[in-house]
């Protein structure tokens, strides 16, 4: 239509162009007209002018008038021309425009309908269900699982929207379903909650079930042998050990498991202090805020409390006394682990229990101290002393404790515990790292690798070197060498022959004649006859000269030397002397015993009693227990002693003062109704020394009954070789009884050999008999 | 030591213990001072009871003495580390002699093995063998054997000891004292015996040459001195010191005899006493009581030294008068010797020997070491 229209306008447009070509070259011409004119009236009155300018006469001027004239004749003709067909062009125009008009409503109309179509179209499109958010199942499932009377009805014509409205049933009714299994499933739900919580209930109330049972069964473990719960609870108080207890504990713990060892270990002491200590040491140490000690160890809340009290005393008491004082010096850690040694000899299932020993661990000195539980004893009869070599535990192990303690150069004398070195060799002092496990367990920064290896290989060399081993052995044979010795001494105080069991040595079938007349400590009187410093000697004399004078000459003195005994100096003679000139006079009986008088002695009169000192070295070591006239020098003793002599004695008693250290003397008399003129010389080195070299090993706990057995053959033997007449030589002649004649040749008997005059004793089977050989 | 906890060796310290012991319960029967040209008292020969013969030097013990020690009173004596070492017999080494002079000088030793044996002296001052491995390194040039008798059935007895020797060199004889109560001469040159003195009734202890008259005088457990003449081997004479006195029912040996350098007086100690006699005149001229026992007497020039069993050293006049008692530190002294320029040694018992100047004073004291 449009096109017609357009075509139809062309059609006009070329009829016009028709006309207006036409126009176009008449007003061309017009133009062309105007053109030329104007050209020659310019051309003119150029004319004009130049002639003015040469002053030519006007008449040529007039010609030239006339054509302006005509010119501008020409030119009012073309301007018309013009004029005309330009208004002709405009009418042309006006008529082309009307249709053109029509063709452009009728356009916009369209325009316009077409628009609203779209508007609604739009619309439709954008239109929105309900429910555009509802997940849907997919159509495949829809279709799978959908039940019929869904799926059949018809609820649309659309096929889509049918679908659609389906599907929005069935998820309708699934989601239905789904709600009334949810109802379900609470329901459940709640019912499980409960029977929950009835169970919780009961396992609330289990433990105090649990612990009266526990309770219970205590007894029945005790009688069963079986102490689990008492294990668990040391090994719980075992990590609040301080490291060197801790090592003790688990070494020996270790010792005992793996190699059946015969003894029993706990740990005894207030846990509660122990973990206050652990905690207050872990704030002063690192700095860290209780909060994570107090985690671990949180079963005690409400000991947090007090135990901030005692922290803020602690401090307070410390500078209060800047002169450490004795207490806190001492100060000792709450736990103590305690060792029991059995005899590991299995006599019966219960062997009998040797010894207690307790550590402790002095924080201040960082030492570790033994006792022995339950014994008061003084120091002397503590047979931890010397247990190794020069080892009396009254001086502090380390360096730096010394210096702690600063002018006391020595340990407390009075407590009953000691610093052992052993005892610290055992808590493996030597390579414990300086922090405690404690605080080693949490946050160990870098430098913790290289500790705790030095930790292991200090363990495993402390294993490699036996010294748990070495130590209970020590103790073990210590304390029975104790306990067989203190029978003896019991023995000897009654003055009854110790009975000696051995078969293989001579004395042990002797049959001694003479009697046990007297054994005494010598050691006690000692002390008071400390003070006599250089005379003594004097004294020796003066009251030995006294004696003799007081036997009316005839009798003279049984001496017995005290020598030997290098340990100490001009103070044992006086002391024993002094004990002995007043037991002289006591019992009138002449035994002397000093170590400037050596021996020989004769007498005519009987009775005569020959004393024998014996002593023995206790602390020293049961192993010798020899025979040496030592003097008794306990430790208050030593330190008079030491702040009276001068100064090169007393380097030389620190030098050796552990060997002499709790040691005593005894005097032992013998007597018989006989005299003896004898050097008792070579007895000495004898009784002492090759004794033990005859002995076998069991028996040497035993020493001091074959010493005095010994003493008591050898005494015999002298008493009876002593008369005058019986020194003759005697020869033995054979008679051949089968010959009946003499053999020639004989053999000399002898009893006395060198320059010594030592005594030869001759042992046949079960008896002896004086000189050699027959 | 022998450890501690860490590192325990129980034989050790038995070992040590047992060891300690020993060296204390040993006797030092003999000191000799060594021949030397140096005019001051130096070496010392130590002959003990565990055989060994040792050399120590008096003045490196006094300069190895602390500062202050007070060595009379003090218990800790020096433990004297040897300059030679000789393990001589087993058992008890007896006495020590040198024999000749100078360069051939021989020392000359007996003991309890019944061995007199000789050693070239100046292969131990000569001898740059470290001291452990002494012992046995010099080997004897001379080795006598006491012979054994005959008893039934050819059984032989033990072999006696010597306890004591003496020489002549003029005769090149060795003089013994021994255990079978007889004393042998012998001779150096052969090592066989030229004479046997058979006449005491127990065994000897002590024997002295009076070469002056080509004499022997010897000193025996049954109580009497004899004096021999070596020539015909009888006896000439026999002492009994206990003659004359009321002691009748005791009973004691003849310990030591000595001459002075006259050889003209003798001194004899039997038991507890001391008798001076004049050979001569053949009397005794004093007799001496003494506390302990005599064990060695000594004369210097007209004064007797003498030690027994009391840890004194007494000097004592002819006439018997107790001229100065001197302390010293073994308990028992079996031996004192004196040194030309008045140095005294006393040897003893805790193998201990003490060596005391010509004015009294201690030059030091000193206990043998065991090697």
């Amino acid at each position: 239509m449009e096109d017609g229209e357009i075509d139809e306008g062309a059609m006009v447009v070329d009829d016009e162009d028709a006309q207006s070509a036409v126009q176009l070259k008449i007003e061309r011409s017009a133009h062309e007209m105007l053109q030329e004119s104007k050209a020659s009236v310019e051309d003119t009155v150029a004319k004009i002018l130049s002639i003015k300018k040469e002053g030519q006469p006007k008449s040529l001027v007039r010609e030239l008038v006339t054509q302006m004239f005509l010119h501008f004749i020409t030119l009012r003709q073309a301007n018309r021309s013009i004029l005309l067909e330009e208004d002709r062009v405009k009418a042309e125009t006006e008529r082309a425009k009307a249709p053109v008009d029509f063709t452009t409503l009728q356009l916009h109309n369209l325009m316009y309908e077409k628009n609203h179509y779209v508007k609604a179209i739009k619309a439709c499109k954008d239109f929105r269900s309900k429910y555009p958010d509802i997940e849907l199942v997919s159509e495949e499932e829809f279709f799978r699982d959908a039940p019929e009377d869904i799926k059949g009805k018809t609820l649309s014509k659309d096929s889509r929207h049918d679908l659609m409205l389906k599907r929005l049933h069935f998820e309708l009714f699934q989601r239905k379903e789904l709600c009334k299994l949810h109802e379900k499933l609470e329901l459940q739900k709640k019912k499980l909650l409960d029977a929950i919580a009835n169970r919780k209930k009961f396992l609330s109330s289990l433990p105090s079930h649990l612990k009266s049972l526990k309770k219970a069964s205590l007894p029945v473990q005790n009688q069963l042998g079986v102490l689990h719960t008492k294990k668990l609870k040391q090994h719980h108080l075992a990590e609040l050990l301080p490291p060197p207890l801790y090592v003790i504990y688990s070494e020996f713990l270790a010792q005992k498991e793996a190699f059946c060892e015969n003894m029993d270990l706990e740990i005894v002491g207030s846990l509660k202090d122990a973990q206050a200590f652990a905690r207050q040491q872990a704030n002063k140490d690192t700095g860290i805020s209780t909060n994570v000690e107090s985690s671990r160890l949180e079963d005690d809340a409400p000991d947090e409390e007090d135990d901030g009290q005692r922290r803020r005393k602690r401090p307070k008491r410390v500078p209060s006394k800047e002169n450490l004082d004795q207490e806190g010096l001492y100060q000792v850690h709450p736990l103590k682990t305690i060792l029991h040694i059995y005899d590991d000899e299995v006599s019966d299932l219960k062997s009998a229990k040797l010894i207690t020993l307790k550590f402790e661990y002095l924080l201040k000195l960082n030492a570790v101290c033994v006792g022995i539980e339950g014994s008061h004893d003084g120091s002397e009869n503590n047979i931890l002393c010397n247990l190794f070599p020069d080892d009396a535990g009254i001086e502090l192990p380390h360096q730096a404790a010394k210096l702690a303690v600063g002018d006391a150069l020595t340990f407390d004398e009075k407590r009953t515990s000691r610093p052992y070195k052993w005892a610290q060799h055992l808590a493996g002092i030597d390579f414990l790292p300086e922090m405690s496990p404690l605080l080693t367990s949490h946050g160990a920064p870098s430098g913790e690798t290289a500790k705790s290896d030095a930790v292991i290989s200090g363990l495993s060399l402390y294993r490699q070197q036996n010294r748990i081993q070495t130590v209970v052995q020590r103790i073990r044979s210590r304390k029975k060498a104790q306990l067989a010795l203190v029978a003896q001494l019991d023995l000897l105080m009654k003055l009854r022959w110790p009975a000696v069991t051995c078969e293989s040595v001579p004395w042990a079938l002797h049959n001694p004649v003479c009697n046990l007349h007297g054994w005494s400590t010598v050691g006690h009187q000692s002390i008071q006859a400390l003070s006599l410093p250089v005379v003594e000697t004097e004294q020796v004399r003066e009251s030995i000269d006294a004696d003799m004078n007081g036997r009316s000459g005839t009798s003279k003195e049984e001496l017995e030397s005290a020598r030997e005994d290098g340990e100490l100096p001009s103070l044992v003679p006086s002391a024993s002397v002094t004990g002995d000139v007043k037991l002289n006079r006591l019992k009138g009986s002449n035994h002397e015993h000093s170590r400037q008088l050596t021996l020989i002695s004769k007498s005519l009169v009987p009775p005569i009693s020959k004393t024998k000192s014996q002593s023995f070295k206790k602390p020293d070591d049961d192993l010798d227990l020899m025979l040496d006239t030592d003097s008794d020098q306990d430790g208050p003793a030593y330190i008079e002693l030491e702040s009276e002599n001068t100064a090169t004695q007393y380097y030389e008693m620190g030098e050796k003062s552990w060997v002499n250290y709790g040691a005593k003397e005894f005097c032992l008399v013998l007597t018989r109704n006989m005299d003896t003129d004898q050097r008792i010389w070579k007895l000495e080195a004898k009784v002492n020394l090759h004794i033990l070299k005859m002995l076998p090993v069991d028996q040497e706990n035993y020493i001091l009954s074959h010493q005095v057995c010994y003493l008591a053959m050898l005494f015999d033997y002298f008493v009876d070789e002593s008369s005058p007449s019986s020194e003759k030589r005697r020869g033995i002649s054979v008679v051949d009884v089968g010959l009946s004649k003499p053999v020639s040749g004989r053999l000399l008997a002898r009893s006395f050999r060198g320059r010594d005059r030592r005594k030869m004793i001759s042992w046949k089977d079960t008896e002896c008999n004086s000189g050699y050989p027959y | 030591m022998c450890g501690d906890a860490t590192n325990w060796d129980e034989d050790a310290y038995r070992e040590s213990i047992l060891k300690e012991r020993e060296i204390r319960t040993r006797t030092v029967f003999r000191t000799v001072w060594a021949p030397s040209q140096n005019p001051n008292p130096d070496a010392i020969v130590v002959a003990s009871s565990d055989g060994s013969l040792a050399s120590y030097s008096i003045s490196s013990c006094i300069s190895k003495l602390r500062y202050g020690f007070n060595n009379t009173r003090s218990q800790h004596f020096l433990v004297a580390e040897p300059q030679f070492f000789l393990q001589g017999h087993d058992g008890p080494a007896y006495d020590i002699k040198f024999y000749g002079h100078g360069e051939d000088t021989l020392l000359l030793s007996c003991g309890d093995d019944g061995r007199i044996r000789g050693w070239r002296w100046k292969e131990f001052t000569n001898s740059d063998v470290p001291i452990p491995l002494q012992g046995n390194q010099v080997k004897p040039v001379l080795d006598l054997a006491n012979p054994q008798h005959k008893g039934p059935w050819g059984a032989l007895s033990p072999i006696p000891e010597n306890n004591s020797i003496d020489v002549n060199m003029k005769g090149g004889s060795i003089f013994s004292a021994s255990g079978d109560s007889c004393a042998y001469c012998w001779d150096v040159e052969t090592g066989k015996i030229k004479t046997v003195f058979k006449g005491h009734s127990d065994y000897l202890h002590c024997i002295v040459a009076r070469n002056t008259a080509n004499q022997v005088i010897t000193g025996s457990e049954d109580g009497t001195a004899r004096i021999w003449d070596c020539k015909s081997g009888k006896c000439i004479q026999v002492i009994d010191p206990a003659e004359n006195t009321k002691l009748k029912g005791f009973f004691s040996c003849v310990s030591c005899i000595a001459l002075d350098g006259s050889e003209s007086w003798l001194a004899c100690g039997r038991g507890r006493s001391l008798s001076i006699w004049n050979l001569p005149a053949s009397e005794c001229v004093s007799r001496i009581s003494t506390r302990a026992s005599v064990q060695d007497v000594l004369f210097e020039d007209n004064q007797i030294l003498a030690v027994g069993a009391e840890p004194l050293l007494s000097r004592f006049a002819i006439n018997g008068a107790v001229l100065s008692q001197i302390q010293c530190a073994p308990l028992s002294a079996f031996s004192v010797s004196i040194h030309p320029s008045g140095v005294t040694a006393v040897g003893g018992y805790g193998g201990l020997v003490d060596a005391i100047s010509e004015f009294g004073s201690h030059l030091c004291t000193f206990r043998c070491k065991c090697v």
